[in-house]
């Protein structure tokens, strides 16, 4: 991703109408927002889609967006707020439906991560999103704080047992 | 947790399907951004509505080159509709029938405009041919001749929705509560095709053997063939769908869902034993729009699609009518009005849609290619609650078929 002077540069030519600057800002950020969305609700449909309604809601917003303003972080907040309602949601219909099915999350395609991706998936998904944004993202635990609407402190906490449950599930796995 | 092998296997693990999903993503963000119009050097559309000046003013665009006058203006009371309606259905614009829902049950209208109710059925739909309509009500699914004279009747064990006859005029697809049941034509043969769907109508693949497309309880799309039993395809369906639709050679099924279309190419192997769906294309929409109905044109060429859009920008909330093209990926504003648009049908011939306006209580027909002007009827509720004053509710439009 380039500087912030460069990503203004793009966002501002974006708002004057410029394709290619549109697709400068796709290209540097869609990756990180899929996967960031992908970590969280662990389904390769609802991440694509989660992704994509942030870019297009990024579009829509384009003219209202201010500049001084760094567009990844806006980005990130509306992708992983959305995965975790729709991750919510989603328990919450498995509840209803009592379906007592498997998610129809993909797999990943080999052993890499697999592991790790095994223990995010025991995580709340609250914790999820606080590890995706710290350590994919790299947010502080302030900035992910405003971004979810927390306390701080409530930040660092989730993170804490997020880590040390991982620690357990990883080790389990390991032995 | 080691917190620098957490973030380089964060940044490593494999996300299924990345390459292909970012080649969606970004075509599906460069479609949104040529539709966007940056404010400050948005065009003028052409403007044939009247709006009149009030506290909150109400715009009422005509898009298509029929060119009719649409009003629409805030007052004591809210007043919208083409100011030139006509006062009663005398007849079909373009010819064919239609099968008319309304609270008191289902209504036949001939091309000339008359009308018979056929009984109290909430739900009604047209044999391939329009010989017959598969009309439901309570745990009954009938076969019912035009003139009203019920051919045969089943009882299901539970409430009957969403029949759906075959294109080969022998086989009705509906579901009984949760499960879905497949019927012989003639009233013969009801069998379990599958225990648990999703309350979505099952669609039958418009060409060859007897293939029905559903959504299954676990959410999968699912092709099955209806005589035997086999399932030829099957992939995970949109969440939320909430209609099917086939384009009529097959190449294509729709997947609508209240905030999203999508579109899957398929292929059918020799003898339809298997069927191939592909990912499903999402269609690049108008944030914020909800999707109140899309469906192919006859001739599989076109694909229309209704819009509500909510009030924004101080634009009051109105409802759009696009003209795709069969992928969506081509895409032409062609009607515009305030308030609700709740229906869309095409005409037999593809030359015509028929939208319903609750808002205004009228009917448009509206030409979709060449000359012609948009037809709108009145008075639509009374049309259809003879003997009541003030009209009823709204009727929907169940089907344009063929003539007879």
């Amino acid at each position: 991703m380039g500087s912030d002077s460069a990503e203004r540069k793009l966002v501002r030519e974006a708002q004057r109408g410029s394709r290619e600057a549109l697709t400068d800002l796709y290209a540097a950020h869609w990756r990180r927002a899929h996967r960031a969305a992908y970590l969280v609700v662990h389904d390769g449909a609802a991440a694509e889609d989660i992704a994509q309604d942030a870019f297009l809601a990024a579009i829509d917003a384009l003219d209202r967006f201010d500049r001084r303003r760094p567009f990844g972080p806006w980005l990130h907040r509306i992708v992983v707020n959305r995965a975790i309602d729709w991750s919510r949601r989603e328990a919450l219909r498995r509840t209803v439906d009592d379906a007592g099915s498997q998610a129809d999350a993909s797999p990943p395609p080999d052993a890499v991560g697999e592991d790790l991706m095994a223990a995010l998936g025991q995580l709340p998904v609250d914790q999820r999103a606080v590890v995706v944004l710290r350590y994919l993202l790299d947010y502080r635990p302030g900035e992910i704080g405003r971004m979810l609407e927390l306390p701080r402190g409530t930040v660092n906490s989730r993170l804490r047992r997020a880590l040390d449950r991982l620690g357990d599930l990883l080790g389990e796995v390991e032995r | 947790m080691n917190e620098d092998r957490l973030r380089t296997q964060l940044g490593e693990a494999p996300v299924p399907g990345a390459e292909e999903a970012e080649r969606r993503g970004r075509r599906l963000a460069e479609a949104a951004f040529e539709q966007r119009q940056p404010r400050d050097r948005r065009p003028a559309l052409p403007r044939l509505a009247l709006s009149l000046a009030a506290a909150t003013l109400l715009a009422a665009l005509l898009l298509t080159p029929a060119g009719a006058k649409v009003r629409g203006w805030v007052d004591e009371a809210l007043t919208v509709g083409v100011d030139d309606a006509e006062p009663a259905l005398t007849e079909i614009p373009g010819g064919g029938r239609l099968l008319v829902g309304t609270p008191h049950g289902s209504w036949m209208v001939q091309p000339d405009g008359s009308r018979r109710l056929l009984g109290s059925y909430p739900e009604a739909t047209w044999s391939p041919r329009g010989l017959f309509v598969g009309a439901s009500s309570g745990h009954t699914l009938s076969a019912v001749e035009p003139d009203g004279t019920v051919r045969w009747s089943l009882s299901a064990d539970a409430p009957v929705a969403d029949a759906r006859w075959s294109p080969s005029g022998i086989r009705i697809a509906y579901r009984a509560g949760r499960a879905l049941r497949v019927v012989a034509g003639d009233g013969t043969g009801d069998a379990l095709l599958d225990r648990a769907v999703q309350p979505v109508a099952p669609a039958w693949l418009p060409l060859g053997p007897h293939l029905l497309a559903y959504v299954d309880g676990e959410g999968m799309l699912r092709v099955v063939n209806s005589d035997s039993g086999e399932s030829v395809g099957s992939s995970p369906a949109s969440r939320e769908t909430a209609a099917l639709d086939w384009a009529p050679d097959g190449s294509r099924l729709l997947e609508a869902t209240p905030r999203a279309l999508r579109v899957r190419d398929v292929a059918v192997g020799k003898l339809a034993a298997q069927l191939r769906l592909g990912p499903a294309h999402r269609v690049a929409l108008p944030i914020g729009a909800t999707v109140r109905s899309a469906a192919y044109s006859p001739d599989g060429r076109s694909l229309a699609v209704l819009l509500q859009r909510p009030a924004r920008n101080r634009r009051p909330a109105h409802s759009e009518l696009y003209l795709m093209d069969r992928d969506g990926a081509t895409q032409r504003l062609f009607f515009t009005a305030p308030g609700l648009l709740s229906s869309l049908d095409w005409s037999p011939d593809g030359r015509r849609l028929l939208i319903a306006w609750p808002d205004a209580d009228q009917w448009l027909f509206i030409p979709v290619e060449g000359r012609g002007r948009v037809r709108a009827i009145g008075g639509i509720s009374q049309e259809f609650a003879p003997g009541q004053t003030g009209g009823g509710a709204f009727p929907l439009i169940d089907g344009w078929c063929c003539e007879r």
